[in-house]
């Protein structure tokens, strides 16, 4: 039979589009043509990450291994309570997680997959090698599954912090009840997700009592993105509590009315980093803490703020390395690697560490912002 | 389905500025990256050539981009940007200098606007238009600047690099992805021409339109002496008047002439072969009609004709749509 596609030429209006010719999804630039010329240039690049998985199986943060006995660096806002995690590099193969140390300047947090053995570190460099404005670079997706590729789209450069915030707007005027209002709320706020609703009173944050608007602001700024603060709260004269896990007030202010078509979502933290190579590589927020290579297969920085639908930010080598080799030299003489049967540390620990080093940071944010 | 147009309402924070420098990848390569090198190489020699052409807008609104494209001072930019002739508007440089420009004629039925500079009497950087328009065709690598989010000194104007998915008559689809800010900003060849005009993005990361370069040429001085074009028989392209498909051997075989259309006026007939249009080589009957839609009516375009044994040349001279057949 003929194959007859008619066309008429007076009649060709927009419901035409869809028989134009057209690039097929293998065709593209993160299409499989390319990507597998890309590849075999970056060996070693699947295979040096590890899906960070939440209690309940859901990838939320991408591991690099750094070092042979499981020691490996992630997006440290993204995981507060890392040690309820576990670690995944291979379809069956998963571990628990030892918390070594918080670096919050950076938002990477050092730990260890428990009684593993023999992953292949990525090798950073303490000198970033040499990048320019547009570079092709390469990082692996999805726990290692795939690759995708992208340049350097715009200049390295500090990220000023601004703060965290609940996504919140609060009432001036004094209430019945001692307490601050909720007037408006930003488009899936943290404090929406954590269930708190325009109307309800504040009472108290993190154990102290919330009396006005700028005791609010100041106390939820003494936190970092990616930490959770516990909110008390009145709504029909019940008095509940939850939890709120804070993001950067960058992010909540620049997505007040949702994010625009961030396809996938965007950081939890996504300022307030030394330097920054910004890339237009497709990566989604699970995949932070994924290396970022060259196409000479040189490790030049973890992936660490998907920013919006145009823009990721990856922490240079430079920024961080230097500080992360002697953590793991100190961890490891003498041994504190787990032995089998050794029991993985209570993690609310690890949680005073997190409020102790967040109250040192802001600090510093304060004082950079002026 | 949902769109957006691309300004943007919020401005992002100034930040402190660390400068980066171009060099080329030293190492050899494996062969297959050889593509993707040569795009890096053409892409990273433009870039400094080029940048200064592309500049911010400040609409009443929100923030938007556009690209200077001669040294008087023209700027092309969406319609949504401009929305209406003898708006002024500020302009940021490049180097964050600031200027004014006021909006002169748009074609709101393609997203297509033109802006003229104040200052005249100088010399505007700025950058050339491509006018073979369909020479953008589905896999050609090309790559967008803009400033998405707003203008900001320290982070400097936005590339991506990425490849022409789709070619329509006014329009290009690419994987370059755009977002508020961006409306407005240049798609760039790798001759460094501009081919396309940020328009619109839909929800999918691929989903990025601009306006291609033929509803400018196509409009030119209708759009620089600040007419408005609403409707579609005026800026939807030439019209031919005849139906074609792509027959069993593979060639655009004329079906139907319509009665006192240009085709049928300079004796196009049914069962005709149109083998090229111009110096264009046909093989699909799309491309046929987005070349035909991609010139103005009162063009005339060249066809190259096979009637059974002979060949012959036929002069047509496009008409415009018929009212009727709109939508």
């Amino acid at each position: 039979m003929r194959v007859c596609f008619t066309f008429l030429l007076l009649l060709a209006s927009l419901s035409h589009a869809d028989t134009r010719p057209q690039l097929t999804n293998d065709e593209r630039t993160n299409g499989k043509q390319i990507l597998a010329d890309v590849e075999p240039t970056l060996p070693a690049a699947r295979a040096s990450v590890a899906q960070i998985e939440s209690p309940r199986g859901k990838p939320v943060a991408t591991a690099v291994w750094v070092g042979v006995e499981g020691y490996f660096l992630t997006k440290a806002s993204e995981v507060p309570e890392l040690e309820k995690h576990r670690i995944r590099w291979e379809k069956d193969k998963t571990a628990a997680i030892r918390e070594i140390r918080r670096l919050s300047s950076h938002d990477l947090v050092l730990a260890q997959a428990v009684h593993v053995q023999a992953r292949t570190p990525v090798q950073f460099e303490a000198t970033t090698p040499e990048t320019a404005y547009g570079q092709w670079l390469a990082a692996p997706v999805k726990g290692g599954r795939e690759i995708r590729i992208g340049v350097i789209s715009a200049q390295t450069r500090r990220i000023q912090g601004f703060g965290a915030a609940m996504g919140i707007r609060m009432d001036d005027q004094p209430s019945k009840i001692p307490g601050v209002r909720i007037s408006g709320m930003a488009d899936e706020s943290p404090a929406a997700l954590a269930g708190l609703r325009k109307g309800d009173v504040l009472t108290a944050l993190d154990g102290k009592a919330a009396t006005s608007m700028k005791d609010v602001s100041a106390l939820i700024q003494s936190f970092q993105p990616g930490d959770f603060i516990e909110v008390k709260y009145t709504r029909d004269g019940k008095t509940s509590s939850t939890r709120v896990r804070l993001a950067s007030r960058t992010k909540i202010m620049m997505n007040w009315d949702g994010e625009d078509f961030a396809n996938g979502g965007i950081s939890l933290r996504t300022d307030n980093f030394a330097q920054v190579i910004q890339h237009d590589l497709p990566l989604s927020p699970s995949d932070m803490g994924s290396p970022l290579f060259d196409l000479n297969g040189h490790a030049l920085g973890i992936n660490i703020a998907r920013v919006d639908r145009v823009t990721t930010f990856a922490l240079p080598s430079s920024v961080f390395w230097k500080e992360i080799e002697p953590l793991i030299e100190a961890d490891r003489h003498p041994p504190k690697a787990l032995k089998p049967g050794d029991q993985v540390k209570d993690s609310s620990r690890t949680r005073q560490g997190l409020v102790k080093d967040s109250s040192r940071t802001r600090q510093g944010v304060v004082k950079g912002s002026r | 389905m949902m769109s957006r147009k691309l300004p943007h309402g919020a401005c992002l924070a100034a930040l402190l500025l660390a400068g980066g420098s171009f060099v080329a990848q030293a190492e050899t390569l494996r062969a297959p990256l050889k593509e993707l090198i040569s795009v890096q190489m053409d892409v990273q020699s433009l870039l400094p050539k080029i940048r200064s052409a592309v500049v911010a807008i400040r609409t009443h609104d929100g923030t938007a981009s556009g690209v200077i494209i001669n040294a008087e001072g023209l700027i092309l930019t969406a319609a949504h940007v401009a929305e209406k002739p003898g708006r002024e508007m500020l302009v940021v440089l490049d180097d964050g200098k600031k200027v004014k420009a006021t909006t002169l004629g748009l074609d709101k039925t393609t997203d297509a606007a033109l802006m003229q500079l104040h200052d005249t009497d100088i010399i505007w950087p700025h950058v050339k238009l491509n006018r073979n328009v369909l020479s953008a065709t589905p896999g050609t690598w090309c790559f967008a600047l803009g400033h998405p989010g707003g203008f900001d000194q320290e982070r400097g104007v936005v590339l991506r690099v990425g490849k022409v998915i789709r070619q329509t008559a006014n329009a290009l689809q690419t994987d370059c992805v755009l977002m508020g800010g961006d409306s407005g900003g240049p798609l760039f060849n790798l001759n460094g021409e501009v081919i396309g005009i940020h328009s619109q993005i839909w929800e999918e990361r691929d989903h990025n339109m601009h306006v291609s370069m033929a509803p400018f040429l196509r409009s030119w001085d209708e759009m620089k002496s600040s007419l408005v074009i609403r409707v579609w028989d005026t800026g939807s392209g030439g019209y031919l008047g005849a139906a074609v498909n792509l027959n069993a051997a593979g060639k655009i075989e004329v079906l139907e002439v319509l009665k006192g259309s240009p085709a049928q006026q300079a004796g196009l007939l049914a069962g005709d072969i149109v083998e090229a249009l111009e110096t264009l080589t046909l093989n699909s009957a799309p491309q046929f009609s987005n070349a035909v839609r991609a010139r103005a009516a009162g063009d005339e375009v060249m066809l190259q004709i096979r009637r059974g044994e002979n060949a012959k040349e036929m002069r047509i001279k496009l008409g415009t749509r018929p009212k009727e057949d709109e939508g």
